[in-house]
């Protein structure tokens, strides 16, 4: 059994967050976090009385020290809707702290009843207002999003010039290279805060309206699966199935134009793109291909929060992986499109059905009602996640890359992934350093100093990589009141109840995890343990996977998969409908999965029950 | 001697509730919406008057129950032993059994065979009546083979009819046992591979979204009976998804075997532990259950079995009566509107109420 860092047995409080080892190696490891995400003597007493639990649905590795821009958003964006605007009565905000390069988060809630009622007022007029008018701001943020997106495809980074550019003087600019740098710098930072806002603008009031939906389908029909209720309500085009789609497209055309054996022959990308090019209709196929790629390529390999979730259009080995198979199963003669009108015909059924059988004509208005505004909200909660997570977060990646190029070219640092080894506001004065040195043409500092800084913070987070996070710290709060942390996390009274278990159980039980049933059937087979998008290609057919979280873009794989076992999953998961497509058998939010499962022994997944059982 | 001494299930009276019993008028409506009923037919109540008549048995049931009284377990029993010995030695009108025969023998003409096993099984008129169920008050009588056999157990069946049990069963308000008329209906066996029950909502809950089938291997005596612990599978009747599956061991079934004929027997070991249905046998019972219940229009309990060759047959179709009669309360609060409803959803950590923890 492995040491996941809790106490014995009879275990009621999690780890104190204040007595965390350092793993060996790690030593320093703070240098690489901002002081305000660290845990601290002078706040101690807050902090220790606290629960913080580990979020690894967003972050399942050690944060590079650049992404925790992404935590950092949320971190004010997520939290002022809940506080200041919202003013959700009965929520505080969501605080963090980073331990061991892990992300710990503690909801806090509000018991005074007076100030409880102030801020229902506030708060119904608040969310009302945006429920009323769901569709027209819904069209209105999606233009937003688009033209966030498209000041952020137009920043572009370039090394400044050896000489400025003569139409700055021809034209009396006034601003030189140094300036564009520096600004555009500082409009890629806030552009991504930008999309931050929006970000959140409506995804609460969202999971809100569409859990309660779900709640009342769960005390109506007990033990109905979260698959039907996401049925009755779910669009059909979702643009999450879009870049699936667009392969099953391409796997269409190419077999079209009689292009098939290109695609059968050449598992490697860049391969297949030379043999397109030198076959008839390869050029037409081709431009098929680039119009695909934009944007249903900037389709994220993981959930979109560090750099090193790749999108597909950086690598298309995934992408490619499924063409094959969608063109070998064209070739066998079955039909890969997805049967959208029996989807259609069965949400209705569906819906019919569960109305049907409420008691009183009470709850069938009630239900119809619910069903409405779960369908008004859900295009949202579905579709924010490509524009946001996928489509912006994978071109702000690529162009944090660029940047790091601008720093490679200027003798910075050796590699473009290094500058992910550098806070944010570190960037700023390491590009300050940089353009000093371009205007007094004398060497920057920059050169002779991050290269050991940067070597230093990647043996520390390879050493972070290796430690495993408990899923929780402090003490366990009497109750859970925070909505979104029960709405997003699936944090309950239970799971905290189930960790404490689990972390007392040495012997007994050692062999047995529950989560939550993510989908239903028993299946027996080999584990495969991946805690990163890079080690997804050792996944073999037929293999159950075991993961800190699932990707939706994942899904060439989970074409090979058994099942799917996942260290963390709420209810909201991004992935949760995603897998579900694939008929897997899943269990989620097991909280130790990836640490009490070895690859290569015998698992056995029941998606029925939300259990699994190590064999051997 | 009003109307014929026996009904088909495939050609039913059109009073079939007081012709063939409660039990086999369900089957014969299940038979001609063409659920798969394995054929038979009934002895109407007619051939039982008609017996009882000719016997002058109503004066000796009459005499022997006159005064009893129903707490006095000995003067029951006596009284009960005293009718089924004028039952079994009363004689036979000979177009009673010669009809019972020639429908035996019509039986075996459609099976295909010279002597097919045949269930015996007492029908009663007031039985299988929603709201008021017999079950399990009238006898059964498995893997009868030739009209003689045949002929004796539907005179068994008719004695049954003053059991103990059923000479003081006699609920509040409920109809009198005793002074009912009877059918008994001869139907083929299913030499089944599992059998069991299935219920169009949750018995235990009452829930209506769900469909419960309990199953065990060999014919479905054992779990109507409560011999075995049944394999439960618990599905959503809308998605048909399982949400539940507990398999049990289950270490015996009624099996037939040439010579001993029907009896309780051990399960060979790799038997035991293994699911009696497969996941498609789940799916096909859930589905036909589902159209029962809308062919009826209110939630049923239905007996099943599964032949060797997968198909599935309907044995026997009752109104639930445990949940059907009562009223269910609302699910969301009075009056709450969608709006209400979901701005609750984020009020949801401030009133705890008792038993509904905050949960998502």
């Amino acid at each position: 059994v492995k040491d996941v860092g809790l106490a014995g047995a009879g275990m009621t409080t999690f780890p104190d967050p204040f007595a965390v080892e350092t793993p060996p190696g790690a030593e320093g490891w703070q240098e690489l976090y901002p002081y305000y995400a660290l845990f601290s003597e002078p706040r101690r007493e807050l902090e220790q009385g606290k629960f913080w639990f580990f979020d690894g649905m967003h972050n399942p590795e050690p944060i590079y020290p650049f992404d925790t821009i992404m935590t950092e958003n949320w971190w004010v964006a997520a939290n002022q809707l809940t506080t200041r605007v919202w003013q959700v009565p009965p929520a505080g905000g969501i605080d963090h702290r980073i331990v061991n390069g892990y992300l710990y988060i503690s909801p806090n809630s509000l018991d005074d009843p007076d100030e409880i009622a102030r801020r229902l007022e506030v708060f119904q007029r608040r969310a009302g207002h945006y429920y009323e008018n769901w569709d027209e701001i819904y069209a209105n943020w999606i233009r937003k999003a688009e033209d966030c997106i498209e000041r952020l495809k137009a920043i572009e980074f370039r090394p400044l010039p050896e000489d400025e550019r003569e139409e700055f003087v021809t034209g009396h600019r006034g601003l030189y290279s140094s300036y564009d740098l520096l600004t555009d710098y500082g409009r890629l930072i806030e552009n991504l805060f930008e999309m931050g806002s929006y970000h959140f603008e409506m995804l609460n009031l969202g999971y809100g309206a569409y859990l309660t939906f779900r709640e009342f389908c769960q005390q109506a029909f007990p033990g109905i699966t979260d698959q039907t209720v996401a049925r009755m309500v779910a669009g059909i085009d979702i643009l999450l199935f879009r870049p699936d789609d667009e392969v099953r497209k391409l796997a269409v055309e190419a077999v079209d134009l009689g292009l098939a054996d290109v695609v059968r022959h050449n598992p490697d990308p860049d391969a297949l793109l030379a043999a397109m090019r030198g076959r008839d209709g390869g050029a037409e196929w081709l431009a098929a291909l680039e119009e695909a790629k934009e944007p249903w390529f900037w389709y994220s390999t993981g959930a979109g929060y560090t750099h090193t979730d790749r999108a597909w259009m950086d690598d298309l080995r995934l992408p490619v992986a499924a063409l094959r198979g969608y063109v070998e199963k064209l070739e066998a003669g079955e039909a890969i499109e997805r049967p959208l009108e029996q989807i259609v015909a069965e949400r209705k059924r569906i819906t019919d059905e569960y109305r049907e059988l409420l008691p009183g004509d009470e709850d069938r208005e009630a239900f119809a009602q619910l069903v409405e505004l779960a369908r008004t909200v859900y295009p949202y909660v579905e579709n924010h996640n490509f524009y946001v997570e996928h489509w912006h977060h994978s071109i702000f990646w690529s162009k944090v890359r660029e940047l790091g190029d601008v720093f490679v070219d200027a003798g910075f640092f050796p590699d473009r992934e290094d500058i992910f080894f550098l806070h944010r506001n570190e960037i700023y004065s390491a590009l300050y350093d940089l353009i000093i040195g371009w205007a007094v043409r004398t060497p920057a500092r920059g050169p002779s100093y991050w290269p050991e800084i940067v070597e230093r913070r990647r043996k520390i987070h390879r050493a972070l990589r290796g430690w495993s996070p408990p899923p929780a710290l402090g003490r366990p709060p009497e109750q859970i009141t925070e909505p979104l942390t029960i709405m997003l996390w699936g944090i309950t009274q239970e799971t905290i109840g189930e960790w404490l278990g689990a972390g007392a159980a040495d012997g007994d039980g050692a062999g047995e995890l529950r989560g939550v049933a993510a989908s239903p059937g028993v299946v027996t087979g080999i584990a495969r343990v991946v805690t990163t998008p890079e080690e997804l290609h050792r996944v073999e057919q037929g293999d159950i996977l075991v993961c800190r979280i699932t990707a939706p873009s994942w899904a060439p794989v989970f074409s090979r998969l058994k099942a799917a076992v996942s260290d963390v999953g709420g209810i909201m998961a991004h992935t949760a409908i995603v897998s579900r497509e694939y008929g897997l058998p899943a269990v989620v939010g097991t909280g130790f999965a990836t640490q009490r499962i070895s690859s290569g022994q015998t698992i056995e997944v029941d998606g029925d029950r939300g259990i699994v059982r190590v064999k051997t | 001697m009003s109307g014929a001494l026996v009904a088909w299930l495939d050609d039913a009276p059109a009073d079939a509730a007081s012709a063939m019993g409660g039990k086999f008028a369900s089957l014969a409506e299940m038979t001609r919406a063409g659920f798969g009923v394995p054929p038979g037919f009934a002895v109407t109540a007619d051939a039982y008057a008609a017996f009882m008549a000719a016997g002058g048995l109503l004066d000796e049931v009459r005499a022997a129950s006159a005064d009893l009284d129903r707490d006095d377990l000995a003067a029951v029993e006596a009284a009960s032993a005293r009718i089924a010995r004028a039952i079994e030695d009363a004689p036979m009108p000979a177009e009673v059994a010669d009809a019972i025969a020639a429908a035996y023998g019509a039986l075996c003409e459609r099976a295909g065979t010279e002597t097919v096993p045949a269930a015996v099984r007492s029908s009663g008129l007031a039985e299988d009546l929603a709201g008021a169920s017999f079950a399990g008050q009238y006898d059964t009588y498995l893997w009868i083979c030739g009209a003689d056999e045949v002929l004796r157990h539907v005179r068994r069946c008719w004695s049954g009819r003053f059991g103990p049990a059923v000479l003081t069963y006699r609920p509040a308000g409920g109809p009198d046992a005793a002074g009912q008329g009877m059918a008994v209906g001869v139907q083929q066996m299913v030499a089944a591979r599992s059998a069991g029950v299935m219920f169009t909502l949750d018995p235990v809950t009452g829930d209506r979204s769900k469909i419960v089938i309990e199953g065990s291997w060999g014919l479905g005596e054992a779990v109507v009976s409560g011999e075995v612990t049944p394999d439960r599978f618990r599905l959503d009747k809308v998605t048909l998804e399982v949400l539940e599956r507990a398999i049990a061991t289950k270490e015996r079934e009624y099996r037939f075997e040439a010579g001993s004929g029907v009896a309780l027997r051990d399960v060979p070991a790799d038997r035991r532990d293994a699911a009696c249905l497969h996941a498609e046998d789940v799916t096909a019972l859930a589905e036909l259950a589902k159209r029962i219940e809308r062919h009826r229009g209110a939630p049923q309990d239905i007996e099943w079995a599964v032949d060797e060759r997968g198909r599935v047959h309907v044995l026997q179709v009752r109104p639930e009566t445990v949940w059907s009669r009562r009223q269910r309360g609302p699910v969301a609060a009075a009056g709450g509107s969608a709006m209400d409803l979901v701005m609750g959803k984020f009020m949801m950590g401030v009133k705890p109420e008792p038993g509904r923890e905050a949960r998502a």
